[in-house]
């Protein structure tokens, strides 16, 4: 029995799955405030894993060269070659997407639904689960994240480079907005 | 491959011996991979703790931790002023214990490098592989002359450990008459959490402006000529609590005689080289140094207050298979005066440079090459917040500073010659990121 345990302990000691790869080390730098395989503990700090590489790596390329305004971010990822910045993407694109789904109010939810669907619905999805292929996944996304990005394109003061985004959240009040964030941010699927 | 292996060696344990999957980590006690015994259960050491296990399960480690709740410093003002519930900043060793973490809540009496093992008052004796240290710091009271540790767990608290003394500071501060002076007195640096006392002073002026005590004074008695994020500071202070003449808060530098060497706890008063300042509350933040765990050990080789370690790891450079981390260490670029800051981001960092490391070795693979990161926010009323971030590699065998992944939130818009505020949403944005990034670190820490 002994024997036998011990074979198959050593079998795991030459496997190659270990996780000190050079992306594992720099992504193990972003999990303090984006969580473990990119699944965060929510608040202001959003969810980043399995959404998509093309998205990611976009956006962070956007904060780097100044293309887009960032409060942290932007400074962080000054710091990182650009092939950093796709092999992040790469990496966290690959995680399995993760909704935490959060409580919200019948009536957050009632009105959330409505400006989802005259506004947000054609290229997020109605839960946020399926959207186009070039927008993220925001369903069970932290609610309070994403009032704060939509803060962003309605302050006039903050480059935000999205042209439709910015049109479309212009429209909308600082209450719409927040139930928004939270209908999609209640949403499992 | 290897983690499946793992997992269905496990599953045939626990098939075997009946246990739970719960009781699984005690299988390793057999025959481990390698022992792992980490001191000290703050972010560092927790975060070392569960990051081993999460690289390696066939790893035995043990954390040892005197208390078996813990708080965080980081956002501590908060609660000093009323903005923060002390229990948003707590956490138990539960997270840990179920990655397979033996916590063991005990205190360290001795070790003995030579036969790699780590002796408890409870009467234990754990054998390492690998020993971690992250025993924060400890104070040196006799810096300042008629301070005494009770004295700072009463009339005098530093509050510089969160726990007891916040509370104790915030009732003091509750019990201030308005129009009272409120000093807090900064010791020489590098010290932990570089922008606490001047994020403190700005806490502590938001409770007295809402709070009826609108005439009182927030004096800084530091015995440095420079802070952390002094521009932002400064800017914000004067822009919401007066700053200067006049204004609620004053600062005075080392230069300006502000070093604080003798206190008179019943008169509440701080003598400094040529004045005197009298005070309604007073919180002296005494002088520190590597956790005494450490320092007995003869690590502390930098100014005999901080530990000395290697870049590629945080090995001390002291003792062999001994790693130093979190605010107990000293590291980065020093002579460009661009040294780690004692953070907790900081020490989470260093924990996974370890751990990295230790999982290679122990497997036969190749040395990572590492990569350390801060992000520090400090939050001066509930929607104004800023922040700092570092970035170092390693090159060469040092730590290289990297000043393009660094820095501090931008204190204008707009050119030198005519520059502009920063618009308001920047400065909201950094306080709801701070409260984020504390949700996000205690999570990645502790569960």
């Amino acid at each position: 029995m002994r024997k036998g345990l011990l074979a198959v302990a050593l079998c795991g000691v030459t496997g190659s799955a270990m996780a000190v790869g050079d992306i594992e080390i720099l992504a193990r730098t972003c999990n303090n405030c984006h969580g473990v395989s990119g699944v965060s503990a929510g608040g202001s700090m959003p969810s980043i894993g399995g959404l998509p590489s093309a998205y990611l790596s976009k956006i962070m390329k956007e904060w780097k060269y100044d293309k887009r305004d960032a409060a942290t971010m932007n400074r962080i990822v000054k710091g990182l070659t650009d092939d950093e910045i796709n092999a992040l993407a790469v990496y966290f694109s690959k995680k399995r997407w993760v909704p935490l789904p959060q409580r919200a109010s019948a009536a957050a939810m009632a009105k959330g639904k409505q400006v989802i669907f005259e506004n947000c619905e054609d290229c997020h999805g109605a839960t946020g689960s399926d959207p186009d292929i070039d927008a993220p996944k925001i369903n069970g996304q932290a609610a309070r994240y994403m009032a704060l990005e939509l803060e962003k394109y309605r302050d006039g003061a903050f480059e935000m480079p999205h042209r439709k985004m910015n049109k479309i959240v212009r429209k909308l009040n600082g209450g719409e907005i927040d139930a928004v964030s939270d209908y999609y941010g209640a949403q499992r699927k | 491959m290897n983690a499946i292996h793992r997992r269905d060696f496990l599953k045939v344990v626990a098939a075997a011996s009946g246990a739970s999957v719960l009781s699984i980590p005690n299988a390793h006690a057999a025959k481990p991979k390698a022992r792992v015994v980490v001191v000290g259960g703050g972010y560092g050491g927790a975060t070392a703790a569960k990051y081993m296990k999460l690289l390696d399960r066939g790893v035995d480690v043990t954390l040892i931790e005197r208390d078996r709740l813990y708080t965080s410093c980081p956002l501590s003002n908060e609660v000093i002023s009323g903005e923060r519930d002390i229990k948003t900043l707590q956490v138990g060793y539960k997270g840990l214990a179920r990655h397979g973490v033996n916590v063991v809540h005990d205190e360290v009496t001795a070790i003995d490098p030579v036969k790699k093992t780590v002796a408890t008052a409870g009467g234990k004796s754990f054998s390492y592989d690998a020993l971690i240290l992250s025993p924060g710091v400890d104070f040196n009271y006799g810096a300042v002359q008629g301070l005494t540790k009770d004295l700072s767990e009463s009339r005098l608290p530093h509050a510089w450990k969160a726990g007891p003394q916040t509370l104790l500071l915030k009732k003091q501060l509750e019990a201030m008459p308005d129009g009272g002076r409120f000093l807090i007195v900064v010791p020489p640096g590098p010290f932990r959490c570089p922008p606490g006392p001047y994020e403190r002073a700005a806490q502590v002026a938001l409770y007295c402006k809402h709070h009826g005590k609108g005439k009182s004074k927030v004096v800084i008695l530091d015995a440095n000529d420079s802070f952390s994020k002094k521009p932002l500071f400064e800017q914000a202070w004067k822009e919401l609590y007066g700053y200067g003449e006049g204004g609620m808060i004053e600062w005075v530098s080392g230069a300006n005689d502000g070093k604080v060497e003798r206190v008179d706890p019943n008169a509440l008063t701080c003598y400094t080289g040529f004045g005197e300042h009298k005070g309604d509350v007073v919180n002296i933040i005494p002088p520190h140094h590597a956790g005494k765990v450490a320092k007995d050990l003869g690590l502390a080789t930098f100014k005999d207050k901080w530990c000395e370690v290697k870049p590629e790891n945080m090995e001390s450079v002291k003792l062999k298979d001994v790693y130093v981390i979190g605010d107990a260490c000293v590291g980065g670029e020093l002579a460009t005066n661009n040294a780690f800051p004692k953070s907790a981001h900081m020490a989470i960092t260093h924990a996974k440079v370890v751990v990295a490391s230790l999982a290679a070795k122990f497997n036969g693979l190749p040395p990572p090459v590492p990569l350390y990161t801060n992000t520090c926010y400090s939050v001066v009323a509930h929607d104004w917040g800023f922040s700092v971030v570092h970035l170092y590699r390693v090159q060469n065998g040092q730590w290289v500073y990297i000043k393009d992944g660094s820095g501090i939130s931008p204190v204008t818009f707009g050119t030198r010659e005519a520059p502009k505020p920063v618009p308001r949403i920047f400065r909201r944005l950094e306080a709801e990121y701070a409260d984020g990034w504390l949700r996000n670190v205690l999570k990645d820490a502790f569960a």
